[in-house]
Protein backbone atom coordinates (compact mmCIF):
# COMPACT_ATOMS: atom_id res chain seq x y z
CA UNK A 1 0.00 0.00 0.00
CA UNK A 2 2.89 2.38 0.94
CA UNK A 3 3.79 1.55 -2.92
CA UNK A 4 0.68 3.15 -4.23
CA UNK A 5 0.42 5.75 -1.65
CA UNK A 6 3.92 7.26 -2.82
CA UNK A 7 3.01 6.98 -6.25
CA UNK A 8 -0.39 8.46 -6.08
CA UNK A 9 1.59 11.69 -3.97
CA UNK A 10 4.03 11.70 -6.63
CA UNK A 11 1.70 12.44 -8.82
CA UNK A 12 0.15 15.53 -7.50
CA UNK A 13 3.74 16.86 -6.39
CA UNK A 14 5.11 15.93 -9.86
CA UNK A 15 2.43 17.95 -11.29
CA UNK A 16 1.62 21.56 -11.68
CA UNK A 17 -1.56 21.39 -11.60
CA UNK A 18 -1.61 20.17 -7.94
CA UNK A 19 0.76 22.93 -6.78
CA UNK A 20 -1.89 25.38 -8.53
CA UNK A 21 -4.78 23.93 -6.66
CA UNK A 22 -2.57 24.16 -3.59
CA UNK A 23 -1.79 27.87 -4.05
CA UNK A 24 -5.56 28.59 -5.07
CA UNK A 25 -6.77 27.29 -1.99
CA UNK A 26 -4.13 28.64 0.03
CA UNK A 27 -4.64 32.09 -1.37
CA UNK A 28 -8.51 31.96 -0.82
CA UNK A 29 -8.54 31.07 2.58
CA UNK A 30 -5.70 33.69 3.96
CA UNK A 31 -7.54 36.38 2.18
CA UNK A 32 -11.05 35.62 3.78
CA UNK A 33 -9.04 35.69 7.21
CA UNK A 34 -7.71 39.01 6.26
CA UNK A 35 -10.55 40.18 4.65
CA UNK A 36 -12.24 39.39 8.41
CA UNK A 37 -9.58 40.66 10.73
CA UNK A 38 -8.73 44.20 8.82
CA UNK A 39 -12.32 44.62 7.16
CA UNK A 40 -14.42 43.22 9.32
CA UNK A 41 -12.49 44.12 12.36
CA UNK A 42 -12.81 40.66 13.73
CA UNK A 43 -9.61 39.13 15.51
CA UNK A 44 -10.99 35.40 15.55
CA UNK A 45 -10.25 32.61 13.46
CA UNK A 46 -14.06 31.67 13.94
CA UNK A 47 -15.17 33.11 11.18
CA UNK A 48 -12.05 31.77 8.70
CA UNK A 49 -13.29 28.39 9.58
CA UNK A 50 -17.16 28.68 9.27
CA UNK A 51 -16.32 30.04 5.88
CA UNK A 52 -13.95 26.51 4.99
CA UNK A 53 -17.08 24.48 3.98
CA UNK A 54 -17.85 26.69 1.20
CA UNK A 55 -14.24 26.84 0.12
CA UNK A 56 -14.21 22.71 0.52
CA UNK A 57 -17.35 22.79 -1.50
CA UNK A 58 -14.57 23.68 -4.58
CA UNK A 59 -11.53 22.78 -3.88
CA UNK A 60 -12.07 19.04 -2.71
CA UNK A 61 -13.74 17.93 -5.95
CA UNK A 62 -11.29 20.00 -7.61
CA UNK A 63 -8.25 17.97 -6.06
CA UNK A 64 -10.25 14.65 -6.46
CA UNK A 65 -11.90 14.68 -9.71
CA UNK A 66 -9.41 12.93 -11.55
CA UNK A 67 -8.30 10.53 -8.46
CA UNK A 68 -10.24 7.49 -10.44
CA UNK A 69 -12.07 8.80 -13.41
CA UNK A 70 -8.59 9.77 -15.21
CA UNK A 71 -7.55 6.07 -14.49
CA UNK A 72 -10.70 5.01 -16.15
CA UNK A 73 -10.44 7.65 -19.49
CA UNK A 74 -7.02 6.27 -19.99
CA UNK A 75 -7.75 2.80 -18.34
CA UNK A 76 -4.48 2.08 -16.67
CA UNK A 77 -7.60 1.19 -13.76
CA UNK A 78 -6.91 -1.84 -15.97
CA UNK A 79 -3.42 -1.92 -14.59
CA UNK A 80 -4.19 -1.29 -10.67
CA UNK A 81 -7.05 -3.83 -10.55
CA UNK A 82 -4.86 -6.46 -12.32
CA UNK A 83 -1.97 -5.89 -9.48
CA UNK A 84 -1.51 -8.16 -6.54
CA UNK A 85 -3.56 -5.51 -4.60
CA UNK A 86 -6.81 -5.50 -3.10
CA UNK A 87 -9.67 -2.74 -3.78
CA UNK A 88 -9.51 -1.79 -0.44
CA UNK A 89 -5.28 -0.58 -0.59
CA UNK A 90 -5.67 1.39 -3.47
CA UNK A 91 -8.72 3.13 -2.16
CA UNK A 92 -7.00 3.66 1.00
CA UNK A 93 -3.43 4.56 -0.61
CA UNK A 94 -5.67 6.95 -3.12
CA UNK A 95 -7.06 8.58 0.39
CA UNK A 96 -4.08 9.12 1.76
CA UNK A 97 -2.39 10.73 -0.44
CA UNK A 98 -5.17 13.40 -1.21
CA UNK A 99 -5.21 13.40 2.54
CA UNK A 100 -1.65 14.14 3.04
CA UNK A 101 -2.29 16.86 0.08
CA UNK A 102 -4.73 18.36 1.92
CA UNK A 103 -2.71 18.34 5.31
CA UNK A 104 -0.28 20.50 2.94
CA UNK A 105 -3.05 23.14 1.83
CA UNK A 106 -4.15 23.20 5.96
CA UNK A 107 -0.76 23.83 6.55
CA UNK A 108 -0.40 26.67 4.09
CA UNK A 109 -3.07 28.42 5.82
CA UNK A 110 -1.37 27.99 9.31
CA UNK A 111 0.25 31.91 8.52
CA UNK A 112 -3.41 32.84 9.53
CA UNK A 113 -3.82 31.86 13.20
CA UNK A 114 0.01 32.59 13.93
CA UNK A 115 -0.48 36.57 12.76
CA UNK A 116 -3.58 36.52 14.72
CA UNK A 117 -1.17 35.18 17.48
CA UNK A 118 1.04 38.33 16.77
CA UNK A 119 -2.01 40.86 17.52
CA UNK A 120 -4.33 39.21 19.49
CA UNK A 121 -4.77 36.42 22.45
CA UNK A 122 -5.44 33.60 20.87
CA UNK A 123 -7.12 30.97 22.36
CA UNK A 124 -4.65 27.82 21.28
CA UNK A 125 -7.19 24.85 22.11
CA UNK A 126 -10.03 26.31 20.53
CA UNK A 127 -7.43 27.18 17.43
CA UNK A 128 -6.51 23.46 17.57
CA UNK A 129 -10.16 21.92 17.64
CA UNK A 130 -11.17 24.04 14.80
CA UNK A 131 -8.34 22.98 12.84
CA UNK A 132 -9.21 19.20 14.31
CA UNK A 133 -13.07 20.13 12.87
CA UNK A 134 -12.06 21.24 9.14
CA UNK A 135 -9.27 18.37 8.94
CA UNK A 136 -12.50 16.33 9.37
CA UNK A 137 -14.54 17.56 7.53
CA UNK A 138 -12.16 18.15 4.43
CA UNK A 139 -11.29 14.07 4.72
CA UNK A 140 -14.97 13.53 4.71
CA UNK A 141 -15.35 15.73 1.43
CA UNK A 142 -12.33 13.86 0.31
CA UNK A 143 -14.32 10.37 0.41
CA UNK A 144 -17.03 11.98 -1.35
CA UNK A 145 -14.81 13.42 -4.08
CA UNK A 146 -13.45 9.90 -4.49
CA UNK A 147 -16.49 7.76 -4.65
CA UNK A 148 -17.95 10.41 -7.51
CA UNK A 149 -14.51 9.69 -9.33
CA UNK A 150 -14.74 6.21 -8.99
CA UNK A 151 -18.13 6.34 -11.42
CA UNK A 152 -17.46 8.29 -13.89
CA UNK A 153 -14.75 8.64 -16.83
CA UNK A 154 -15.57 12.03 -17.00
CA UNK A 155 -13.48 14.17 -14.22
CA UNK A 156 -16.13 17.36 -15.22
CA UNK A 157 -18.54 15.15 -14.14
CA UNK A 158 -16.90 13.90 -11.15
CA UNK A 159 -15.93 17.67 -10.29
CA UNK A 160 -20.10 18.54 -10.78
CA UNK A 161 -21.54 15.39 -8.75
CA UNK A 162 -19.49 16.58 -5.85
CA UNK A 163 -19.87 19.70 -5.70
CA UNK A 164 -23.53 19.15 -6.22
CA UNK A 165 -23.57 16.48 -2.81
CA UNK A 166 -21.04 19.16 -1.17
CA UNK A 167 -23.56 21.82 -1.58
CA UNK A 168 -26.45 19.61 -0.56
CA UNK A 169 -24.81 18.61 2.76
CA UNK A 170 -23.93 22.40 3.07
CA UNK A 171 -27.14 23.91 3.09
CA UNK A 172 -28.87 20.97 5.26
CA UNK A 173 -27.89 23.28 8.15
CA UNK A 174 -28.44 26.75 6.71
CA UNK A 175 -30.79 29.18 7.86
CA UNK A 176 -31.97 28.87 4.09
CA UNK A 177 -33.94 25.51 4.97
CA UNK A 178 -35.83 27.62 7.25
CA UNK A 179 -37.61 29.65 4.64
CA UNK A 180 -38.95 26.63 2.45
CA UNK A 181 -39.09 24.12 4.86
CA UNK A 182 -41.30 23.69 8.68
CA UNK A 183 -38.43 24.04 11.64
CA UNK A 184 -39.26 20.05 12.55
CA UNK A 185 -37.63 19.04 9.46
CA UNK A 186 -34.96 21.19 9.03
CA UNK A 187 -33.84 20.77 12.79
CA UNK A 188 -33.93 17.27 11.91
CA UNK A 189 -32.17 17.54 8.17
CA UNK A 190 -29.63 19.89 9.72
CA UNK A 191 -28.04 17.05 11.47
CA UNK A 192 -26.99 15.31 8.62
CA UNK A 193 -24.98 18.30 7.23
CA UNK A 194 -21.41 19.17 8.53
CA UNK A 195 -21.65 22.55 9.39
CA UNK A 196 -24.04 22.05 12.07
CA UNK A 197 -21.39 19.03 13.36
CA UNK A 198 -18.34 21.88 12.47
CA UNK A 199 -19.93 24.59 15.07
CA UNK A 200 -19.44 22.79 17.60
CA UNK A 201 -15.39 22.52 16.91
CA UNK A 202 -15.32 25.74 16.22
CA UNK A 203 -16.86 26.32 19.42
CA UNK A 204 -13.76 24.48 20.73
CA UNK A 205 -15.81 21.63 21.77
CA UNK A 206 -14.83 17.91 20.71
CA UNK A 207 -18.29 16.42 20.33
CA UNK A 208 -18.43 12.53 20.18
CA UNK A 209 -21.29 12.79 18.20
CA UNK A 210 -19.98 15.36 15.46
CA UNK A 211 -16.74 13.22 15.59
CA UNK A 212 -18.65 10.02 14.52
CA UNK A 213 -20.52 12.04 12.00
CA UNK A 214 -17.51 12.65 10.58
CA UNK A 215 -15.77 9.24 10.38
CA UNK A 216 -19.32 8.06 9.21
CA UNK A 217 -19.68 9.95 6.49
CA UNK A 218 -15.60 9.05 5.97
CA UNK A 219 -16.24 5.57 6.26
CA UNK A 220 -19.17 5.19 4.23
CA UNK A 221 -18.14 7.34 1.33
CA UNK A 222 -15.10 5.07 1.03
CA UNK A 223 -16.45 1.80 1.91
CA UNK A 224 -18.84 2.87 -1.14
CA UNK A 225 -15.40 3.51 -3.65
CA UNK A 226 -14.39 -0.15 -2.32
CA UNK A 227 -17.83 -1.50 -3.53
CA UNK A 228 -17.98 0.54 -7.21
CA UNK A 229 -14.32 -0.99 -7.81
CA UNK A 230 -15.35 -4.28 -6.99
CA UNK A 231 -18.33 -4.59 -9.10
CA UNK A 232 -16.28 -5.53 -12.29
CA UNK A 233 -19.19 -5.07 -14.90
CA UNK B 1 -3.92 -24.03 -15.68
CA UNK B 2 -6.66 -22.21 -16.60
CA UNK B 3 -9.86 -23.56 -16.51
CA UNK B 4 -13.37 -21.55 -18.13
CA UNK B 5 -16.64 -23.85 -18.09
CA UNK B 6 -19.63 -22.53 -19.95
CA UNK B 7 -18.69 -18.68 -18.90
CA UNK B 8 -20.48 -16.43 -20.51
CA UNK B 9 -20.32 -12.72 -20.20
CA UNK B 10 -23.13 -10.15 -20.96
CA UNK B 11 -22.32 -6.60 -20.88
CA UNK B 12 -25.65 -5.15 -20.54
CA UNK B 13 -28.05 -7.07 -23.03
CA UNK B 14 -25.18 -7.50 -25.80
CA UNK B 15 -23.53 -11.28 -25.04
CA UNK B 16 -19.38 -10.97 -25.59
CA UNK B 17 -19.12 -13.99 -24.67
CA UNK B 18 -21.15 -17.10 -25.05
CA UNK B 19 -20.78 -20.02 -22.63
CA UNK B 20 -17.20 -20.83 -23.60
CA UNK B 21 -15.08 -23.81 -22.37
CA UNK B 22 -11.13 -24.86 -22.60
CA UNK B 23 -8.48 -26.13 -20.34
CA UNK B 24 -4.53 -25.19 -20.78
CA UNK B 25 -2.06 -27.43 -19.97
CA UNK B 26 1.51 -25.74 -18.30
CA UNK B 27 3.88 -24.39 -20.49
CA UNK B 28 1.45 -24.38 -23.38
CA UNK B 29 1.50 -21.01 -26.07
CA UNK B 30 -2.22 -20.63 -26.94
CA UNK B 31 -3.32 -18.24 -29.86
CA UNK B 32 -5.96 -16.72 -29.56
CA UNK B 33 -7.42 -15.14 -32.84
CA UNK B 34 -10.71 -13.69 -33.90
CA UNK B 35 -12.60 -10.85 -35.92
CA UNK B 36 -12.61 -7.16 -33.90
CA UNK B 37 -15.48 -7.46 -31.25
CA UNK B 38 -14.99 -11.61 -31.44
CA UNK B 39 -14.45 -11.75 -27.72
CA UNK B 40 -10.51 -11.79 -27.39
CA UNK B 41 -10.14 -8.99 -24.84
CA UNK B 42 -13.20 -10.09 -22.84
CA UNK B 43 -11.51 -13.43 -22.13
CA UNK B 44 -8.38 -12.00 -21.19
CA UNK B 45 -10.04 -9.88 -19.16
CA UNK B 46 -11.93 -12.64 -17.33
CA UNK B 47 -9.24 -14.63 -16.85
CA UNK B 48 -7.74 -11.69 -14.59
CA UNK B 49 -10.60 -10.78 -12.97
CA UNK B 50 -10.32 -7.73 -14.32
CA UNK B 51 -14.49 -8.52 -15.40
CA UNK B 52 -17.15 -10.75 -13.29
CA UNK B 53 -18.56 -13.69 -15.37
CA UNK B 54 -21.85 -13.15 -15.94
CA UNK B 55 -22.00 -17.05 -15.74
CA UNK B 56 -19.95 -19.88 -15.64
CA UNK B 57 -16.71 -20.63 -14.09
CA UNK B 58 -13.80 -19.73 -14.03
CA UNK B 59 -10.19 -21.08 -12.29
CA UNK B 60 -6.83 -20.46 -12.00
CA UNK B 61 -4.75 -23.11 -10.66
CA UNK B 62 -8.37 -24.20 -8.99
CA UNK B 63 -8.98 -20.71 -7.33
CA UNK B 64 -11.98 -18.46 -8.28
CA UNK B 65 -9.46 -15.14 -9.82
CA UNK B 66 -12.45 -12.99 -8.06
CA UNK B 67 -12.34 -14.74 -4.58
CA UNK B 68 -8.50 -15.41 -4.08
CA UNK B 69 -7.95 -12.41 -6.06
CA UNK B 70 -4.90 -11.68 -4.66
CA UNK B 71 -3.23 -15.41 -4.77
CA UNK B 72 -4.28 -15.75 -8.63
CA UNK B 73 -2.88 -12.41 -9.77
CA UNK B 74 0.83 -13.20 -8.14
CA UNK B 75 0.51 -16.03 -10.51
CA UNK B 76 -0.83 -14.16 -13.82
CA UNK B 77 1.46 -11.77 -15.61
CA UNK B 78 -0.90 -9.00 -18.11
CA UNK B 79 -0.59 -7.16 -20.78
CA UNK B 80 -3.63 -5.35 -21.43
CA UNK B 81 -5.07 -4.18 -24.91
CA UNK B 82 -3.38 -0.92 -26.29
CA UNK B 83 -0.79 -1.25 -23.13
CA UNK B 84 -2.66 1.30 -20.74
CA UNK B 85 0.66 3.00 -18.71
CA UNK B 86 1.49 6.10 -16.19
CA UNK B 87 2.51 8.51 -19.38
CA UNK B 88 3.67 10.90 -17.02
CA UNK B 89 6.30 8.30 -15.30
CA UNK B 90 9.75 7.66 -16.35
CA UNK B 91 10.08 4.49 -17.23
CA UNK B 92 12.13 3.57 -14.00
CA UNK B 93 10.03 5.25 -11.79
CA UNK B 94 6.92 3.15 -13.60
CA UNK B 95 8.91 -0.23 -12.98
CA UNK B 96 10.02 0.52 -9.80
CA UNK B 97 6.35 1.08 -8.63
CA UNK B 98 5.44 -2.16 -10.47
CA UNK B 99 8.01 -4.37 -8.82
CA UNK B 100 7.95 -3.25 -5.78
CA UNK B 101 4.11 -4.25 -5.60
CA UNK B 102 4.90 -8.14 -7.48
CA UNK B 103 8.17 -7.90 -5.14
CA UNK B 104 9.89 -8.39 -7.81
CA UNK B 105 13.84 -8.98 -6.80
CA UNK B 106 15.77 -9.44 -10.37
CA UNK B 107 14.58 -6.32 -11.56
CA UNK B 108 17.69 -4.78 -13.45
CA UNK B 109 17.78 -8.68 -15.23
CA UNK B 110 13.96 -8.28 -16.46
CA UNK B 111 14.78 -4.53 -17.78
CA UNK B 112 17.72 -6.13 -19.53
CA UNK B 113 16.17 -9.06 -20.87
CA UNK B 114 12.97 -7.04 -22.56
CA UNK B 115 16.30 -4.18 -23.48
CA UNK B 116 14.95 -1.24 -21.54
CA UNK B 117 18.34 -0.26 -20.23
CA UNK B 118 18.97 2.56 -22.33
CA UNK B 119 15.36 4.36 -21.45
CA UNK B 120 15.08 3.85 -18.26
CA UNK B 121 14.98 7.64 -17.51
CA UNK B 122 13.11 8.50 -20.66
CA UNK B 123 9.54 9.81 -20.07
CA UNK B 124 7.03 7.32 -21.22
CA UNK B 125 5.42 9.18 -23.07
CA UNK B 126 8.71 10.24 -25.25
CA UNK B 127 8.66 6.80 -25.65
CA UNK B 128 8.17 4.99 -28.94
CA UNK B 129 5.48 2.21 -28.99
CA UNK B 130 7.71 -0.24 -29.42
CA UNK B 131 9.63 0.77 -26.55
CA UNK B 132 6.08 1.17 -24.79
CA UNK B 133 5.07 -2.25 -25.14
CA UNK B 134 8.10 -3.36 -23.83
CA UNK B 135 7.54 -1.93 -20.76
CA UNK B 136 4.34 -3.14 -20.46
CA UNK B 137 6.23 -6.51 -21.25
CA UNK B 138 8.52 -5.98 -18.62
CA UNK B 139 5.92 -4.97 -16.06
CA UNK B 140 3.89 -8.32 -16.94
CA UNK B 141 7.17 -10.52 -16.04
CA UNK B 142 8.15 -9.04 -12.54
CA UNK B 143 6.76 -11.21 -9.80
CA UNK B 144 7.60 -14.56 -12.09
CA UNK B 145 4.58 -15.23 -12.89
CA UNK B 146 3.75 -18.92 -14.40
CA UNK B 147 1.29 -17.60 -16.70
CA UNK B 148 1.58 -14.26 -19.11
CA UNK B 149 -1.41 -12.95 -20.56
CA UNK B 150 -0.90 -10.89 -23.45
CA UNK B 151 -3.56 -8.87 -25.67
CA UNK B 152 -2.26 -8.72 -28.80
CA UNK B 153 1.17 -7.56 -27.96
CA UNK B 154 2.74 -6.58 -31.23
CA UNK B 155 -0.92 -4.68 -32.24
CA UNK B 156 0.55 -1.07 -33.92
CA UNK B 157 3.92 -2.20 -34.09
CA UNK B 158 6.31 -1.89 -37.04
CA UNK B 159 6.99 -5.48 -38.51
CA UNK B 160 10.72 -5.30 -37.44
CA UNK B 161 9.73 -4.75 -33.48
CA UNK B 162 6.78 -7.12 -33.97
CA UNK B 163 9.76 -9.77 -34.93
CA UNK B 164 11.46 -8.19 -32.10
CA UNK B 165 8.72 -9.05 -29.49
CA UNK B 166 7.86 -12.04 -31.03
CA UNK B 167 11.20 -13.56 -30.09
CA UNK B 168 10.82 -12.29 -26.56
CA UNK B 169 7.90 -13.98 -26.15
CA UNK B 170 9.60 -17.58 -27.53
CA UNK B 171 12.25 -16.79 -24.76
CA UNK B 172 9.67 -16.54 -22.39
CA UNK B 173 7.68 -19.79 -23.46
CA UNK B 174 10.48 -22.13 -22.57
CA UNK B 175 9.44 -21.35 -18.73
CA UNK B 176 5.54 -20.18 -18.78
CA UNK B 177 2.08 -20.63 -20.46
CA UNK B 178 1.26 -18.10 -22.76
CA UNK B 179 -2.03 -16.96 -24.01
CA UNK B 180 -1.65 -14.09 -26.04
CA UNK B 181 -4.82 -12.61 -28.70
CA UNK B 182 -3.46 -11.43 -31.81
CA UNK B 183 -5.20 -10.43 -35.36
CA UNK B 184 -1.93 -11.46 -37.26
CA UNK B 185 -2.00 -14.87 -38.26
CA UNK B 186 1.36 -15.26 -39.29
CA UNK B 187 1.94 -14.85 -35.48
CA UNK B 188 0.22 -18.23 -34.66
CA UNK B 189 2.36 -19.56 -37.47
CA UNK B 190 5.59 -18.81 -35.51
CA UNK B 191 4.85 -18.88 -31.86
CA UNK B 192 1.73 -20.94 -30.72
CA UNK B 193 1.66 -24.71 -29.91
CA UNK B 194 -2.02 -24.27 -30.04
CA UNK B 195 -4.96 -22.39 -32.00
CA UNK B 196 -8.19 -21.19 -30.32
CA UNK B 197 -10.25 -19.39 -32.57
CA UNK B 198 -13.19 -16.80 -31.35
CA UNK B 199 -16.19 -15.73 -33.22
CA UNK B 200 -18.81 -13.66 -31.98
CA UNK B 201 -18.41 -14.46 -28.53
CA UNK B 202 -18.19 -18.70 -29.44
CA UNK B 203 -14.83 -20.98 -29.34
CA UNK B 204 -15.63 -21.87 -33.35
CA UNK B 205 -11.90 -23.87 -33.15
CA UNK B 206 -9.63 -24.84 -30.42
CA UNK B 207 -6.81 -27.61 -30.85
CA UNK B 208 -3.36 -28.06 -32.32
CA UNK B 209 -2.32 -25.07 -34.60
CA UNK B 210 -2.46 -26.32 -38.20
CA UNK B 211 0.78 -27.18 -39.56
CA UNK B 212 2.33 -25.53 -42.49
CA UNK B 213 2.64 -22.23 -44.43
CA UNK B 214 -1.35 -20.60 -44.93
CA UNK B 215 -2.88 -23.39 -42.85
CA UNK B 216 -3.40 -21.15 -39.87
CA UNK B 217 -5.20 -18.58 -42.71
CA UNK B 218 -6.88 -21.63 -44.25
CA UNK B 219 -8.56 -22.44 -40.72
CA UNK B 220 -9.27 -19.36 -40.06
CA UNK B 221 -11.29 -18.89 -42.59
CA UNK B 222 -12.73 -21.56 -42.89
CA UNK B 223 -14.40 -21.75 -39.42
CA UNK B 224 -15.75 -17.94 -39.20
CA UNK B 225 -18.13 -16.11 -40.38
CA UNK B 226 -16.62 -13.49 -43.19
Amino acid sequence: MLTLYKKELNYYLNNVVGYLILIIFAAFANFLFVKDIFVVGTASMKSFFGIMPWLFLVFIPALGMRIFSEEKRVNTIEILLTLPVSETQIVLAKFFAMATLFLMSLALTLAAPISLALIARLYLPEVIVGYLGIFLLGVSSIAIAMFFSSQTKNQIVAFLLSVLVLFFLNVLATDFLVTVLPKAITDFASYFGPIYHLQNFIKGIVDVRSLFYFLSLLVVFLFLTVISLEKRD
Amino acid sequence: MISFSSVTKKFHQKTAIDKISFKTKKGEIIGFVGPNGAGKTTTMRLIMGYLRPTAGKILIDDSDPLENRIDVLKKIGYLPENNPLYQEMRVNEYLGFISDIKEEKDYLKIVEQVGLNDVLATKIEELSRGFKQRVGLAAALFGNPEILVLDEPTSGLDPIEQEKIRNLIRQLAERKTIIFSTHILSEIEDIADRLTIIDNGKIVYDGVKPKGKGAVEKLFKKTINY
